[in-house]
């Protein structure tokens, strides 16, 4: 750990529980709380339209550490926040008599648009300071408005649709392409086309060993395009301070610039190399990166793998027809 | 309780005791009494009773008082009237060494809580009042080890267990190590379990339809008392005998229903030697502890005596009250599983046992009591260790006893909204009509399923527990094929009984589920009895049974949609954006700050300690250290250096730290420049890290 | 350059941003080109059911007032357009957090009003960047305007949002940092302003850092709780779009009655804050700049947005 406070804060685990959520006082089944996955997911077919979420939690403090030590007045506070809307719904827990702390957040969905991050803040007196901020839960909770499953994001979005015929009509200049890569937005999206003949069926479909090693050097293809695309972007939106000094940046890009940096930029630390890239694109040097953006992205896409295999079944299905 | 139930008959059986205790014959008292031989016969066959007047006279005969031959009770004896009687061996010269389905049982102290609790609760007597069951450990030393082993007339047996402990066979070696153990430390521990509310040892000495015989006379004897049962005092009471070290076990009965009279304090001791050779003489092992019996053919033998208030108290076998029950005392008691040793740890190994299996008949609704009470106490010469502890379900089985609890108080739920609730569902059992019964038609139970989230500590989640009976747990299933996110639970079936309903359709399913159990009733399973008793397609509907009792908890648990897939699995793969959490971590290859501490000096600047890990390399580094203000949200604030002191391993020249090379790790200490600090140094917190140098 | 109305569409449309990014050409965001307006209303998709308050024409208005009035100094149209803006475009923030509104009225409705406001001298010449048109809250010329109006008023009162956008320091700075998503905070940070003790640019900066700062060791939550806004009164207020007639040019309109930031929990921060700024060491400092003072030094890592 490279951070220190001034005056002691716990060291004990602090864990939080979504034990029950209600939508518009009507209670949410449980299938849509994971635990495991701690994200709680509000979307449901039968009721699309709710004003008014309600999230019962549980908190469970190191009451042992927080008895001995040197903190008054504790305070146990839940935050809803999400960055999109500039939101944050706070609720101030109770200790219950059973040792944890409880009670309930409620937000509006009126003020949020798709994923809010829920924590928990112990604050308490020390030194005769108040408010002093003395930890925070271990791992946040995801509430996710528009997902029907309580699951963390873990891929960009891939979205199959007709260029030509497609609701977004951007995407028919690009008709006859077989995908399009857009990393505007909150998540990046993979475009496939349906309307270009036999792509997504196939890239869907099972097959022979040749057929899924071919399949598996497409997807090798697609995804590595993917990932220079999310590369470029992610160094391209940098924002940087008063100082010129770029910011870490938050969601996906963060996912994308700690997944290749470390690849394109292999003996700098990770805010080194962000420096350096961003150096190279502002004031030169940016093309000399390339091989490198070209070989992280191939990296992640497993292009040597998929590409070996795809010969080594090609050369096999050879060798049997003879 | 009702002191004699048929005295017809009772009255007979005194009397014919009475004589032959006596060594009286029938003539002598007709004798006596101016009376003649047939009428004496007529009395003790049971065909007439004597008037009122004629028993004060037969009880003058006898020398014993008139009360007593008004009631026919049978007499208490005193100690004196107690002998040890030995088995001869076999004239066919046939040795065993221990008693054979001993060896069938580990002796665990959980295995004994398991056995010796689930046959108490088979012979509950009044079903409207719980079974309670009591776990007594007691370790005896010095004094009163003594007046125990005296009681016990120990100095009769103790050539016997010399003579059995050898090393030639294991239970040789376990009696030899229980006689060293109690000499070297001068100490004995007893293990008593209680029951009450129970119907205990009825029924005479010998016979078939007697529960005293069944648990002290025979091996192996399955004495079934009702049909729910298990196996009543079935194999299980070998537990209490292998959970001895001297294979000695003592007993006391109050019976439900009188037996020669009288209802409390009835005594016994067994013991289970191996063939022995003792003085010339060879014993087959078996040992009664009682009164001698005279009855023709069993002379010899060692019966059943109803004892005085010391003698029991001497035996440590008091029991509480009137209510019925046994006490069995396991003399030398020991855990061979070894993994509790001591008091503490067998007191613990009882009771963590008796919650694990018996949760269910423990756990009961909010206006019902529960079939079971249990308890455990620890004692060392009468005195207190750890105090009489209730056996409460919820503290080490909580999401169990919450899923049947919420049953019970009919607040289980089709569907859970909050962590705390119980689903329930229905699994279907299709009974098939029982070969040559008058039903013809398959009967069809519901089977209740019941799901809750499990605790936080659950090292076995998701398992599925199915009972039926008395709520005993037959198998516990593990449930796979989840979902990908399914929070873990906990779930459990109630079949036949065990659902509370009394309907024909419960007593079919219970019937056929029982039937579906191989011996050890661990299991519903195609069993050869299920093809032997039910029409054909038994064995299907057992299949369908456990297949559909997954189903249903994968029902309850799951989501109520699939994944929509969100494109082509090969592709996605690819793209995961959280691919840097996972797969391997390559090593850093540049130096990286470990460790920081420290604190705000007086003037407001802060003052860090810094270790620093270094890669291998043979080439020096140079860094720059940074001190930043951590911000909510934004880029952090760098704050100057007022002064930066090398520590080990490295040297400060202008501000950058130079590292020696080879060195793996270093350390500096800093002090920060007041003047550089966005807010005072108090208010915030600090963060340190290494820059390449520029 | 003007746009007459009658070039505009009557309803506001989504422009996704991969759109109106492929537009943003040189030759735009120099102001010598406009944007093609035909096929930018192609590329955006309709509102759903027209309602009042997607109406461009009062919008625009308001935009050709604010450029007739404030000519002079164009940095003093934030003050005057924010909650007039804020008060015609009545949404939720739900629907304020979706780029494509602001893309639509940068690209489609007023073009001319982002120059107006936004070209400058930059190493690619005279012209606005590229994040007026599309870009982060903090910096696109409407979204700004409407999330400053949005996060510094108090309850239906707009002066303190007003005050707030008179400084663009505030607008540049503070509307950039999470701090002030807690109302109390923000109400606090104008208070400041209101009172004279924090008057530049530079204080406000340092005043920005000092919370941003100390929010790492003080949860302004605890010590200033604040009340949730009233959802209902606001949805009564959006929905009321329908019968209000345009915003007063003069006077300033009323927002949704969501109900007033505590005023105790606004006190004790200004207490709390006053104290942070007058201890904060780097403020007596004359040069500007905060921190080492070399610049490019790198970036910080992990949690670049904490709650706490």
């Amino acid at each position: 750990m490279n951070t220190v406070f001034p005056y002691p804060v716990l060291t004990g685990d602090i864990t939080l529980e979504v034990t029950a959520v209600k939508l518009d006082g009507r209670p949410l089944p449980l299938s849509m709380i994971s635990r495991d996955h701690k994200v709680v997911a509000l979307h449901e077919v039968e009721r699309s339209r709710w004003d008014e979420a309600r999230l019962d939690l549980r908190v469970v403090l190191p009451e042992k550490e927080l008895a001995d030590g040197p903190w008054d007045d504790v305070a146990c506070l839940a935050a809803l926040t999400e960055a999109s809307t500039n939101a944050r719904a706070t609720a101030r827990l109770r200790r219950s008599d059973a040792g944890w702390w409880s009670g309930s957040l409620v937000f509006h969905r009126d003020a949020h648009l798709t994923r809010a991050s829920l924590t928990v803040a112990v604050a308490a007196t020390v030194d005769g300071e108040s408010g002093r901020l003395v930890g925070m839960a271990e791992e946040s909770w995801i509430v996710e408005l528009d997902e029907r499953i309580p699951a963390r994001k873990q891929e960009l979005n891939i979205h199959e649709t007709d260029f030509r015929n497609g609701s977004e009509t951007w995407l028919q200049t690009f008709q006859d392409a077989p995908w399009v890569v857009e990393t505007t937005g909150d998540m990046p999206t993979v475009h496939l086309n349906t309307g270009f003949e036999g792509l997504v069926d196939f890239l869907n479909g099972g097959g022979a060993p040749v057929e899924r090693a071919v399949r598996g050097m497409l997807a090798a293809q697609i995804a590595a395009e993917a990932w220079t695309a999310m590369f470029n972007a992610a160094v391209g939106d940098l924002e940087c301070d008063d100082e010129g000094r770029p910011q870490w940046p938050t969601g996906w890009r963060d996912g994308v610039l700690r997944s290749m940096l470390p690849d394109v930029l292999p003996d700098l630390s990770i805010s080194d190399a962000l420096m350096e890239v961003h150096l190279r694109l502002t004031e030169g040097g940016w093309q000399e990166l390339q091989p490198r953006i070209q070989y992280a992205a191939a990296r992640r896409a497993k292009t040597p793998k998929n590409i070996a295999n795809g010969l080594r079944a090609m050369s096999r299905d050879v060798e049997t027809e003879r | 309780m009702v002191e004699a139930t048929d005295q017809r008959q009772d009255f007979g059986d005194w009397l014919e005791r009475q004589l032959r205790l006596r060594r009286m014959t029938q003539s002598a008292l007709a004798e006596a009494l101016e009376v003649t031989p047939a009428a004496v016969s007529a009395w003790t066959t049971g065909r007439a009773e004597p008037r009122e007047d004629r028993k004060r006279a037969i009880a003058a005969a006898l020398g014993v008082e008139e009360e007593a031959v008004l009631r026919r009770a049978a007499q208490v004896l005193p100690p004196s009237a107690l002998n040890w009687h030995h088995r001869p061996a076999h004239r066919d010269g046939g040795r065993e060494f221990g008693n054979a389905a001993a060896f069938a049982f580990d002796a665990d102290l959980a295995v004994l809580a398991r056995e010796a609790t689930q046959n108490s609760l088979d012979e509950q007597f009044d079903p409207k009042r719980p079974v309670r069951v009591r776990y007594t450990l007691e370790e005896l030393s010095g004094e009163h080890l003594r007046a125990f082993l005296d009681a016990l007339q120990w100095d009769e047996i103790r050539p016997h267990f010399e003579a059995s402990a050898t090393d030639r066979h294991k239970v040789g070696r376990v009696i030899a190590e229980g006689l060293r153990e109690m000499t070297e430390s001068d100490s004995l521990l007893l293990l008593r379990v209680d029951d009450y509310n129970c119907t205990g040892l009825t029924g005479p000495d010998y016979g078939d339809d007697s529960k005293f015989a069944a648990v002290l006379r025979d091996q192996l004897n399955s004495h079934k008392g009702r049909s729910t049962a298990g196996g009543s005092y079935g194999l299980g009471k070998i537990t209490l005998w292998a959970t001895s070290r001297l294979g000695l076990v003592l007993v006391n009965s109050t019976l439900s229903g009188a037996h020669e009279g009288r209802t409390s304090r009835r005594l016994y001791g067994r013991l289970e030697l191996p063939w022995h050779s003792k003085g010339g003489e060879d014993f087959a092992g078996l040992a009664g502890f009682g009164e001698t019996d005279t009855e023709p053919g069993r002379e010899g033998t060692a019966r059943s005596w109803w004892a005085d208030e010391t003698t029991t108290r001497s035996l440590r076998l008091e029991r509480e009250g009137r209510d019925p029950g046994t006490s069995f005392l396991i003399v030398g008691a020991h855990d061979a599983a070894g993994d509790a040793q001591t008091l503490q740890e067998m007191h613990e190994k009882l009771v963590r046992a008796l919650a694990d299996n018996f949760w269910a008949a423990m756990t009961s609704g909010r206006d019902s009591r529960p079939v079971l009470e249990a308890s455990v106490t620890t004692l060392r010469n009468g005195n207190v260790v750890i105090p009489e502890q209730r056996v409460d379900p919820a503290v080490h089985q909580p999401a169990r006893t919450r899923a049947l609890s919420a049953y019970l108080n009919g607040e289980a739920v089709e569907q859970r909204t909050d962590t705390t609730q119980v689903a329930v569902a229905y699994v279907p059992l299709r009974v098939p009509p029982e070969k040559g019964a008058p039903r013809k038609e398959s009967a069809e139970h519901n089977a209740v399923l019941l799901v809750t989230a499990a605790d936080d500590n659950d090292r076995e989640p998701n398992r599925l527990v199915c009972m039926r009976g008395n709520r005993m747990t037959v198998m516990t299933r593990r449930v796979t094929d989840l979902p990908l996110g399914t929070d873990a639970f906990q779930a459990v079936l109630l079949a036949g009984r065990a659902t509370g309903s009394d309907a024909p359709e419960a007593h079919a399913a219970e019937q056929f589920l029982r039937t579906s159990e191989p011996p050890e009733h661990n299991d519903w399973t195609k069993t050869e009895d299920l093809v032997t008793s039910y029409v054909r397609g038994a064995r299907q509907r057992i299949e369908d049974f456990r297949k559909d009792m997954l189903v249903a908890v994968r029902v309850l648990v799951g989501r109520r949609e699939r994944v929509k897939t969100g494109g082509p699995a090969v592709l996605r793969e690819l793209l995961r954006i959280d691919a840097h959490t996972t797969g391997a971590r390559r090593p850093d290859r540049y130096p990286v700050v470990r460790h920081v501490e420290g604190s705000v000096d007086a003037r407001g600047a802060w003052n860090v300690r810094v270790e620093v890990k270094l890669p291998r390399r043979t080439d020096p580094w140079s860094m720059t250290p940074t001190a930043r203000f951590e911000v909510r949200s934004g880029s952090r604030p760098a704050i100057s250096w007022a002064k930066l002191i090398a520590g080990e391993n490295c040297r400060v020249e202008q501000g950058v730290l130079h590292f020696e090379a080879g060195a793996t790790s270093a350390s500096f200490e800093g002090v920060t420049e007041v003047s550089s600090h966005p807010v005072t140094g108090r208010m915030a917190r600090v963060v340190v890290d290494l820059q390449k140098g520029r | 350059m003007s746009t007459t109305s009658r070039d505009l569409p009557e309803q506001i449309a989504l422009l996704p941003d991969v759109v109106a990014s492929r537009y943003l050409t040189h030759s735009v965001l120099a102001g010598r080109e406009r944007p093609p307006q035909l096929a930018l209303i192609r590329g955006s998709e309709p509102m759903g059911t027209p309602a009042a308050r997607w109406t461009v024409e009062p919008l625009r208005q308001l935009i050709d007032v604010a450029m007739r009035r404030h000519d002079g100094d164009r940095a003093t149209a934030d003050a005057w357009l924010a909650p007039r803006l804020h008060a015609t475009l009545r949404i939720t923030r739900r629907e304020a957090a979706d780029t494509r509104i602001w893309n639509f009225l940068a690209m489609v409705v007023a073009p001319d009003y982002v120059l107006w406001r936004h070209k400058g001298v930059t190493k690619e010449g005279d012209r606005a960047t590229t994040d007026r048109f599309v870009g982060l809250h903090y910096k696109q010329t409407f979204a700004r305007l409407w999330w400053a109006a949005e996060l510094f008023r108090d309850g239906d009162d707009y002066e303190p949002a007003r005050l707030a956008c008179e400084n663009q320091d505030v607008l540049n700075t503070m509307l950039r940092l999470a701090v002030i998503d807690h109302r109390p905070t923000a109400r606090a940070v104008v208070r400041l302003l209101e009172k004279g003790l924090v008057r530049t640019g530079r204080d406000v900066n340092a005043l920005g850092t000092a919370i941003n700062t100390a929010a790492g060791t003080l949860v302004y939550d605890v010590l200033a709780p604040d009340e949730a806004p009233d959802a209902d009164s606001r949805r009564y207020w959006i929905d009321e779009a329908e019968n209000a007639g345009p915003v007063s040019l003069d006077n300033l309109p009323f927002g949704p009655d969501d109900g007033c930031v505590p005023g105790d929990s606004v006190d004790e921060l200004v207490r709390r804050f006053a104290q942070l700024f007058a201890e904060a060491p780097v403020r007596g400092k004359e040069e500007g700049r905060i921190g080492t003072g070399r610049s490019n030094e790198g970036v910080s890592l992990d949690k670049t947005y904490s709650p706490f």
